[in-house]
């Protein structure tokens, strides 16, 4: 698989990406030199500049590595708030960030998680670009 | 001393000039003439100065407005120069100012105007909360319904979890920075508050609280960069600009380390390198904080403070732990107080730097300073960052 054979059915592009994740399979890039993992999967590697970058299932189990809750949401995000939001480190090494379905005063750093997948709403879809409408969108749900 | 630059001019900034702060009636162009006609006051009119021109611009969200760097060339009078919008978010302002001081320093112009404007009341809260939020990585970030404060309470909860600090240390930070700018007649809230104001506002994205955020406002900013000779030509008090430093990290939060600010840290010591001297030397730091949570990050990865102790920047330097330095932390009252309109701010900071070394900062004067650091960012944290060291003309 080489660069200038990228298309949306690769899962280095975003529309590779969400397919699979639409099918519950979270992908990762993994750099074959440094073993970092990147989300969403990219050509390169951040961590060390390398190209060879591999694509691989990750883990969707987790645990919370920062949260907060947005009280002051997005126009397209206003009928939610207050939400809660994570970064969270997964168990293959990669972290991302994602709503959390829970309060914030249920969650601390450390609490486990699992990342699920929904179809977007319909505010969601209608805050999408035309491109974005059927991507799925990613919740983590507490263990 | 070796130096890559021994035979290039030594950029430095001779006149400087703002807009009032925060919430205006006046469109972005009316904002830069405003601040174009200050600091043009005791000069020549810009055609007959200046050769090329750079906007700090974050959004053309608020006024439905691109190609700044066109339509201000024009308001400025200035025909056919080269012209030209900077984006980088809230770094866009230093961005524009180290293209002005690199045009300088490798001989392609001798007079350059770095400025930046924003124009974000326009939109309302939710409209600036929208046009921010485009500065997050779209495919995770943005489809989360994340925001610029939540963002910022990631870093400041983990922050809070690894060190000693306290939501109160925070809150001191803004207490300090608005004492500051209550000796700053530009600052858009030069009102002292205190720690009860700020533990007590509204949850904005706990831990971090409305008063831990800088204000949404409008601003514009204008900085004239000349060789040494041209400034002394104009018999204008000069500030050298000795070093310049910027450095990218990931878009994504969640992908850096959280609390050792890496990219900040890597554009500091450029700046540090070019200028020959290291971060115990630095007087005077104007940081970029958009929340308190970023000057105590900042004061950690630009070396004034050991790793988890940047928290302390409120308190006089000789009550901070062992291995801080003495520098003085944002006397303009920071983003917190003096303001912060994006495009712009990058520029007050270097304006506030100007007025510090050459004796024009008035109450706020920071006695016997003779360097400045300057750190912008843009994005989440050091998304991006600028850095530039200025000193005083006599510092050589």
């Amino acid at each position: 698989m080489t660069d200038s054979s990228l298309d949306a059915t690769d899962p280095r592009t975003l529309p590779g990406f969400f397919a699979a994740l639409a099918d519950g399979t979270l992908l990762g890039g993994v750099c074959a030199d440094c073993e970092q993992v990147l989300l969403p999967p990219r050509p390169a590697c951040y961590a060390c500049g390398s190209r060879a970058v591999t694509v691989e299932p990750q883990s969707r189990e987790g645990r919370i590595f920062s949260y907060t809750a947005v009280h002051t949401p997005p126009p397209a995000f206003a009928a939610d708030a207050p939400y809660t939001v994570a970064v969270v480190e997964l168990a293959d090494g990669g972290r991302l960030l994602g709503r959390v379905d829970a309060d914030y005063a249920d969650v601390s750093i450390g609490d486990s998680v699992e990342l699920t997948v929904r179809e977007p709403t319909a505010p969601e879809r209608e805050a999408a670009l035309d491109y974005e409408t059927d991507w799925p969108v990613h919740v983590f749900e507490q263990q | 001393m070796e130096s890559g630059y021994v035979h290039m001019p030594e950029p430095v900034i001779a006149s400087v000039g703002a807009s009032p702060l925060g919430h205006t009636d006046l469109p972005g162009r009316d904002l830069f003439s405003l601040a174009l006609a200050e600091a043009f006051d005791e000069l020549p009119a810009p055609a007959d100065l200046v050769e090329a021109m750079y906007v700090g611009n974050q959004s053309e969200s608020y006024e439905h407005q691109i190609m700044y760097g066109t339509l201000l060339a024009e308001w400025a009078g200035l025909r056919h120069v080269p012209a030209e919008r900077v984006e980088g978010c809230a770094a866009a302002g230093a961005l524009a100012l180290r293209h002005a001081v690199k045009d300088v320093r490798n001989g392609e112009h001798e007079a350059v105007l770095a400025c930046g404007v924003e124009k974000m009341t326009a939109a309302g809260t939710s409209g600036a909360t929208d046009a921010l939020s485009a500065a997050f990585d779209r495919a995770i970030e943005q489809r989360s319904g994340v925001t610029a404060p939540s963002q910022y309470a990631l870093l400041a909860q983990r922050y809070l979890h690894e060190t000693d600090a306290t939501e109160r240390d925070l809150a001191e930070i803004a207490v300090k920075n608005h004492a500051n700018a209550a000796n700053n007649p530009r600052a858009q809230f030069p009102e002292e508050i205190d720690v009860a104001t700020v533990l007590e506002s509204d949850p904005v994205a706990p831990p971090l609280k409305l008063f831990d955020c800088a204000p949404v406002g409008d601003g514009a900013a204008a900085v004239l960069v000349t060789t040494p000779d041209l400034a002394a030509d104009l018999d204008r008090p000069q500030v050298r600009v000795a070093g310049s430093g910027a450095s990218a990290n990931s878009i994504a939060v969640a992908e850096r380390d959280m609390t050792e600010i890496a990219g900040a840290r890597v554009a500091a010591e450029r700046a540090y390198e070019e200028a020959g001297i290291d971060a115990g030397a630095v007087d005077i730091v104007e940081v970029h904080d958009a929340f308190t949570v970023c000057e105590a990050l900042l004061a950690e990865a630009a070396g004034f403070a050991p790793a988890g102790t940047g928290y302390q920047s409120y308190l006089p330097p000789a009550e901070r732990a062992t291995g801080w330095t003495d520098v003085q932390l944002s006397p303009s009252g920071g983003l917190k107080a003096r303001g912060h309109p994006i495009g712009a701010t990058g520029l007050l900071q270097a304006l506030e730097a100007y007025e510090q070394l050459t004796g024009t900062a008035g109450d706020r004067t920071i006695t016997d300073a003779e360097t400045a650091l300057l750190l912008n960012e843009g994005g989440v944290a050091d998304a991006v960052t600028v850095s530039h060291v200025l000193t005083t003309a006599e510092a050589r």
